[in-house]
């Protein structure tokens, strides 16, 4: 098994930047995909709140990876995962 | 690689920790007084004679905005309790800090004057929002969302630490001989016992602090720019066009009873009126229903000119679909919901949450001396955790002596100078700045005992105040013998106790305990006479530079 490294550095930066683009990710699929679409009654205010835990569960739970490395190749794909399932939702629904 | 994960947590732990413990202290002990605000407003403001009916609200409406058409754009009429008649309040306009505030008098008069009293809500609302910080409200508010973003990682790595061995140490309180391991089990024992409060609270407060931040992405990434247009569409107030024509507004009780056909649980305490006496007048009839969460209460939306419901997303009965999904996080961080007991539930979870902030700053303190004795080396204080020490010592007290004395000078400096609030806020701030400078020239072993000692008298302040003003009636401050501002005696008397034991169990701990600690007020030599301390000259600087007599070697 590879060596765990601290790289606590990256593993911040990883978690707090690509958590959070990772969380509105998540919560824009939520928005378009999720029940009553885009413009639902006040859904806004829902998708909003879901940002913060995915974000900052995230953050917390980054250290964890082997390495920063590690860490920014897992979150960095999920974000490509999110984003294009996003684009691609948007693209098909509306 | 589990015990190098540990290690790893335990380092993000501590640093998350120590950067956000301190202002996190500051929150948790406004936060638990802002359950309180309106006892303690109440309180403070003097007594108000004069009609507590609902009619005499109608008479107070039509008789300030006579006075000051000004307020009839956007002002707020407190509905009158069993205590006090009816208040309007309002801003001259958006950007003005100052707010005004009506009652009727006996002889059937508006009685105009700066919200000064009635104020004390706020204040300490906005200390608790802004740790103090002498930052504007809104800077202030988003910084501590970013706090509250750390102080989440925090949470979330503590909880890692302790997984392994929850079973364990949880109920554990070990009084045995090792001070540090009983500091320790009373950090995790508290820690995961609030654990969930602590979560909704840090997230909840991540979402106020930074809501517009993340407003913006989602806006950007998912909405296309369209989210404002979405918002306003719909908004409480959607529907409804501003309309310049004149039109008499609805009389109070015909407002509320409105609502009450509505929800008749929901028990209004104030409205807030846009645009009263024309067309287009809007009513937010705001108030409680302790049997629903709902965000800090809730409201209804009525036209001004024909009683007519608008909206009622908001209304803790009525709320349905996305509303009714976000008010509960709102009610969790509020604690509005379930009365009087969740109330006191959350006002000693927040002065736990305080403790746990202060335990976690003296457990750093305490490793980094034990990381010194492991090595051998005679333990000399560095620089860092001395200063850590004094501090944790001048914020955490300097903010209990603060607000104290902030709360006490209201009711002191009321009919003496014009603008309380602003005298209350430089108080606020020279006490605590006042106390976290004492703290650092002196140390933290001798300002720990007496600035506790100090925040005993703060407190006693309170009790004592309201037996001067009711013992020499004519020295300034009125007396008030309800049972709410009795309680609010009563609570503040017992908390001057507990800062008193606090401020011995100090001033021992410095006279007996060791003295290699930063809470010893006497030197090493007099207990190891004889011992060569060795010292770097960069040590010694940094000993010398800790000051006062406390000076080691």
């Amino acid at each position: 098994m590879a060596e765990f490294r601290r790289d606590w550095l990256s593993k911040s930066v990883a978690g707090s930047v690509l958590g959070f683009t990772l969380a509105v990710a998540l919560a824009g699929l939520f928005a378009v995909a999720g029940p009553g679409g885009l413009e639902a009654r006040n859904k806004y205010q829902f998708v909003m709140w879901l940002v913060a835990p995915v974000w900052l569960g995230v953050a917390g739970f980054v250290f964890l990876f082997r390495s920063g490395r590690v860490a920014f190749l897992w979150l960095g794909g999920a974000n490509l995962l999110a984003f294009g399932g996003l684009y691609l939702c948007r693209r098909l629904l509306h | 690689m589990r015990g190098e994960i540990l290690r790893l947590y335990k380092s993000v732990h501590t640093w998350t920790g120590i950067v956000t413990g301190m202002l996190l202290f500051v929150c948790f002990y406004a936060g638990a007084l802002t359950i309180f605000a309106e006892p303690l407003a109440h309180w403070a403001s003097p007594p108000a004679g004069g009609s507590i009916s609902i009619e005499a609200a109608d008479r107070l409406i039509e008789k300030t905005l006579a006075a000051r058409p000004e307020a009839a754009k956007d002002f707020t009429l407190r509905l009158a309790t069993a205590n006090e008649p009816a208040r309007l309040s309002w801003r001259k306009s958006r950007s003005d800090d100052v707010v005004w505030s009506a009652t009727l008098g006996a002889d059937g008069e508006a009685r105009i004057e700066r919200a000064n009293v009635s104020g004390l809500g706020a204040f300490v609302d906005t200390i608790h929002r802004t740790a103090g910080l002498p930052l504007d409200r809104e800077t202030g508010t988003t910084v501590m969302g970013v706090v509250s973003a750390v102080y989440a990682v925090a949470l979330v790595s503590g909880l890692i630490l302790v997984l392994p061995s929850l079973a364990k140490d949880f109920l554990a309180l070990r009084f045995t001989g090792n001070l540090k391991r009983m500091w320790l089990d009373a950090h995790n024992l508290v820690g995961v016992a609030s654990f969930p409060f602590h979560l909704v609270i840090a997230l909840t407060a991540v979402v106020f602090g930074l809501h517009e931040p993340i407003y913006d992405a989602l806006d950007h990434a998912v909405y296309d720019g369209r989210l404002p247009t979405i918002m306003r569409s719909t908004g409480p107030f959607a529907g409804v066009k501003r309309d310049e024509q004149k039109a008499p507004i609805k009389k109070v009780a015909e407002l509320v009873a409105a609502v009450a056909s509505a929800s008749p649980n929901f028990s209004p305490a104030s409205l807030h009126y846009r645009d009263a006496g024309t067309h287009g007048a809007l009513v937010r009839v705001i108030g409680e229903d302790p049997r629903f969460l709902s965000r800090g209460g809730g409201f209804a939306v009525l036209r001004g000119a024909t009683a007519e419901i608008v909206n009622v997303d908001y209304l803790p009965e009525k709320q349905s679909g996305w509303t009714a999904a976000v008010s509960p996080f709102f009610a969790l961080h509020f604690g509005s919901y379930g009365g009087v007991p969740v109330r006191w539930a959350y006002f000693f979870l927040g002065l736990a949450g305080a403790f746990l902030f202060y335990s976690g700053n003296l457990l750093w303190i305490e490793s980094r001396r034990r990381t010194a004795r492991r090595h051998g080396e005679q333990v000399v204080q560095t620089t860092a955790s001395r200063l850590m020490a004094a501090a944790s010592i001048g914020v955490c007290l300097g903010c209990v002596c603060a607000l104290s004395v902030a709360i006490v000078s209201t009711k002191w400096l009321y009919g003496h100078v014009e603008d309380v609030d602003a005298w209350r806020r430089g108080i606020y701030h020279a006490v605590f700045f006042g106390a976290l400078a004492f703290a650092l020239l002196r140390g933290a072993a001798r300002a720990g005992a007496e600035l506790a000692y100090a925040a005993a008298l703060g407190a006693l302040a309170l009790p004592v105040t309201s037996v001067a003003a009711w013992a020499a009636p004519g020295l300034g401050p009125w007396a008030a013998v309800d049972p709410e501002s009795a309680g609010v005696d009563i609570v503040a008397f017992g908390a001057a106790l507990c800062f008193a034991t606090l401020g011995r169990a100090t001033a021992r701990r410095a006279e007996l305990g060791p003295t290699d600690s930063v809470w010893s007020a006497r030197r090493p030599r007099e207990a190891s006479r004889g011992l060569r301390i060795p010292l770097s000259s960069n040590e010694r600087a940094a000993a010398i530079g800790a000051g006062d007599g406390d000076v080691h070697g």
